[in-house]
């Protein structure tokens, strides 16, 4: 059985937090894609869900990092749009993909890096597609809403990369003390 | 990082395991073991943690024939090992000399 779910979730780890929550009662992830989730109905509770951003890893890299995640009794279950979900079983233990402050505070960086790219991408592209704006001609009226959809996902973008500098200052705070 | 920045323990254990040539997954079940279960690194982090030290020369990739890549530390790795003993050496003694008094109340 099989039961389709849209969400869109501008903080990765509360989206991570519901595929967690689906699992919990029977529901599995299988797909996703752009706010589409496909889920199969499965043992409750079998398995836990973590997502990763691997934008920006090469092909070999990844390739990498796969095989080593599968030797690791891991299973790849989508890979989509430069994010990946994998899945562990529930019975082998906690699973977490970062398990030091350090590592995570890598991982945030990481992300930060490209979603930084992106919004200034889509903010300075959008502020000079409406800019371009000065009659009426229908290629200006195109070009500029173009614009204005460059600034809405400047705008989207923005709400994780404030969320994600956020909780990366937490994690630098305590490693003033711990690990 | 500085030369004589403490490491993590993540990448501490992961040095140590690699006097002996492993893979990813063998580094994980090696420090696991090692540390009776208490120490348990996650895939990105010891992923991570490899593409890091061998950047930084502190350990190597094997010529791979077989399908997965093995590394092993280097001599400019060890020499890390020897000072971050020597460090935590340091820290125990002194804890230990501090405490001492307290603990023979």
């Amino acid at each position: 059985m099989k039961k389709v779910k849209f969400r869109f979730y501008l903080d990765f780890e509360k989206e991570e937090k519901w595929i967690n929550e689906m699992a919990q009662n029977g529901w599995h992830l299988e797909k996703f894609f752009l706010g589409r989730f496909t889920f199969t109905k499965g043992e409750p509770g079998d398995s836990i869900y973590r997502n990763e951003f691997i934008t920006g890893m090469s092909v070999l890299e990844k390739k990498e990092y796969f095989e080593f995640l599968k030797d690791s009794g891991i299973t790849i279950v989508h890979e989509s749009g430069g994010w990946v979900y994998m899945k562990k079983a529930a019975a082998e233990g906690p699973f977490e993909i970062y398990t030091d402050t350090k590592s995570k505070i890598d991982y945030y960086k990481r992300i930060l890096n490209i979603f930084l790219v992106l919004f200034f991408v889509n903010l300075s592209l959008g502020i000079m597609n409406v800019n371009i704006y000065t009659d009426n001609s229908s290629i200006e009226i195109a070009n500029a809403s173009i614009g204005v959809i460059n600034i809405a996902v400047a705008l989207l973008i923005a709400v994780p990369i404030v969320k994600i500098i956020k909780r990366k200052k937490g994690l630098e705070e305590e490693q003033q003390f711990f690990e | 990082m500085e030369e004589n920045a403490p490491l993590t323990e993540g990448v501490y254990y992961i040095l140590l395991a690699l006097y002996k040539p492993r893979h990813g997954y063998g580094i994980m079940q090696f420090v696991s073991e090692l540390s009776n279960g208490r120490v348990e690194l996650g895939p990105g982090t010891i992923y991570g943690a490899i593409k890091t030290l061998v950047k930084r020369k502190w350990i190597v990739p094997l010529d791979d024939d077989g399908r997965k890549k093995e590394y092993v530390i280097t001599e400019a790795g060890k020499l890390l090992i020897e000072a971050e003993i020597k460090r935590l050496d340091e820290l125990h003694h002194n804890g230990l000399l501090i405490t001492k008094e307290e603990r023979q109340q």
